[in-house]
């Protein structure tokens, strides 16, 4: 059985092996005025490998860099979204686009998609991939909410999470929060109880201006796993640089 | 003190540009632009900001401003932001906060609307370049420079001055802006696309405006405020259209801490 992996390439783009597939979620290549990883992005997409499957969790620019990811060298390559993503992937050429609402699932070269439910200022949903007894859950910036202490009472065991941390901050919107903390992402870990978490979504910036007038954030992962070392003693939490895979 | 470099910027259409660039400073950067006062009303606050926040200010002088040359086909506002835009690559910076009081505010506005990625936020000082009905920018270039100060700070009194007092050399670099200032502004010192375009941006903004600038109103702030996206606006008290020069401290203030501002009560 071929082991399973992820490799973070930067925010909450993940390159996710499993079941001998290999997996990219929430594509983000570029940089725009007040959007920047605060990391680098690991790799380009020229040196991205043959993807089986791609998968969007909702519009936004930092998780939905279709302007970019178009240049992608197979624009038939499955894509797995939320249904708000539909119409501009198929409008970047996309041609092989499934919308997914949570608990709907697809299958692909013998692992199994299925979308989860998921909050944020936007219609988000979230992911599950399971091949075996090895599951990995992609949670993109959803907000904590009770519906995901579903996945592992609908959906089984979980391996591998892959959860946000930055508790983001609309100041603007009566300061909103619209991304999980690093407490409610240890909450939620110890609903799911993986092997390993890793965080992501923590280095995220608008830039010197945003970061003080649109947007409030917890750039440090650290405090996620020290949240999760009491909340969840019997997961491994791992803070992965971009470009670095990391073996289930 | 800075240190002044010469840059040599080719920009399409127009050819090799000189620009006299003084550097504040290291550290998160800034891009500081002055208005038609000159490169000397921004130069206390830039070494002061540096200072204060251990950052990097850079602060340009437009071409034709402060004795420079200018290139005959270097003309609009535009043309200043392309030579900006240009020299924030040359210089491979990234994360820069472009600052801009009045026709800086303008320049800073078209840099912006460029949406390079290098440019992560820009704060608008009683910037010009709109148009607001009912709210004219005042006409520079009709004003007695007595009159210039009335209108310019809230009290005119420390900054007062007489021209024809000032050494020859002095007063032809005041002709030199001048002529500068007409020619990238025009009289009118305004655009009538501008505010339109500015609809477009997404980039951080902060407005500040001196409450007591009569060259370009408050109300003319707030809808300059209005006209771009998500955009913060605040009113700077006891202070006129040059606020970097008449309350730096205030203008310090509101950048570094805007984070701790409660904008509501300044909301439009």
């Amino acid at each position: 059985m071929p082991k399973t992996a992820v490799t973070r390439v930067t925010h909450s783009c993940h390159l996710i092996e499993i079941g001998g597939r290999t997996f990219l979620t929430d594509p983000w290549f570029s940089t725009r005025p007040g959007y920047y990883q605060g990391e680098p992005i690991a790799l380009g997409i020229p040196d991205l490998p043959r993807l089986d499957g791609v998968l969007i969790s909702h519009e936004h620019y930092d998780h939905c860099d279709l302007d970019a990811f178009a240049a992608y060298r197979d624009r038939s390559v499955p894509l797995f979204v939320a249904e708000t993503v539909v119409e501009t992937a198929r409008r970047h050429g996309f041609t092989n686009v499934t919308a997914l609402r949570p608990w709907e699932e697809a299958e692909v070269g013998g692992v199994t998609i299925t979308a989860t439910p998921a909050k944020h200022g936007v219609y988000e949903v979230t992911f599950v991939l399971r091949a075996g007894s090895d599951a990995v859950y992609f949670a993109g910036d959803t907000m904590l909410i009770p519906e995901l202490a579903e996945i592992p009472k609908r959906l089984g065991h979980i391996s591998l999470a892959l959860l946000p941390t930055n508790g983001l901050h609309i100041r603007p919107a009566n300061n909103m929060q619209v991304v999980m903390n690093a407490d409610e992402a240890a909450e939620l870990t110890a609903i799911l109880r993986p092997e390993l978490a890793v965080p992501h979504h923590y280095a995220f910036t608008k830039g010197f201006l945003g970061d003080r007038l649109i947007t409030r954030s917890d750039k440090n992962p650290l405090r996620f796993q020290d949240a999760s070392r009491d909340l969840a003693p019997d997961t491994s939490v791992r803070i992965v640089e971009p470009g670095t895979r990391v073996e289930l | 003190m800075g240190t002044t470099t010469q840059h040599t910027i080719a920009l399409d259409g127009i050819g090799p540009v000189q620009v006299s660039v003084t550097d504040h400073g290291s550290g998160q950067p800034f891009l500081l632009l002055h208005g038609g006062a000159g490169l000397q009303s921004v130069t206390g606050f830039a070494e002061k900001f540096a200072a204060a926040h251990d950052v990097r200010v850079l602060t340009p002088t437009h071409p034709g401003f402060g004795g420079t040359d200018r290139p005959e086909a270097l003309t609009t506002v535009s043309d200043l932001a392309a030579l900006y835009g240009a020299l924030l690559d040359q210089l491979d910076l990234a994360d820069v906060t472009v600052i801009g009081n009045s026709m800086g505010g303008w320049i800073t506005a078209e840099i912006a609307l460029l949406k390079s990625p290098r440019v992560s936020g820009i704060v608008l000082i009683d910037a010009v370049g709109i148009e607001v009905p009912g709210h004219p920018v005042a006409d520079f270039f009709s004003l007695t420079m007595d009159q210039v100060f009335e209108l310019t700070f809230h009290d005119p009194a420390p900054f007062r001055f007489d021209p024809t007092t000032l050494p020859p050399a002095a007063q032809a670099v005041a002709a030199g802006n001048r002529a500068a200032l007409a020619v990238y502004a025009g009289t009118a010192m305004s655009d009538p696309t501008l505010a339109a375009r500015l609809g477009t941006l997404e980039i951080p903004t902060l407005v500040l405006w001196g409450e007591s600038d009569r060259i370009a109103d408050t109300d003319y702030g707030r809808a300059y405020a209005a006209a771009i996206p998500m955009a913060r606006f605040q009113v700077l008290p006891d202070t006129g259209h040059s606020p970097q020069l008449e309350t730096p401290d205030q203008v310090s203030h509101a950048i570094w801490d805007s984070a701790d501002t409660d904008f509501a009560p300044f909301s439009r």
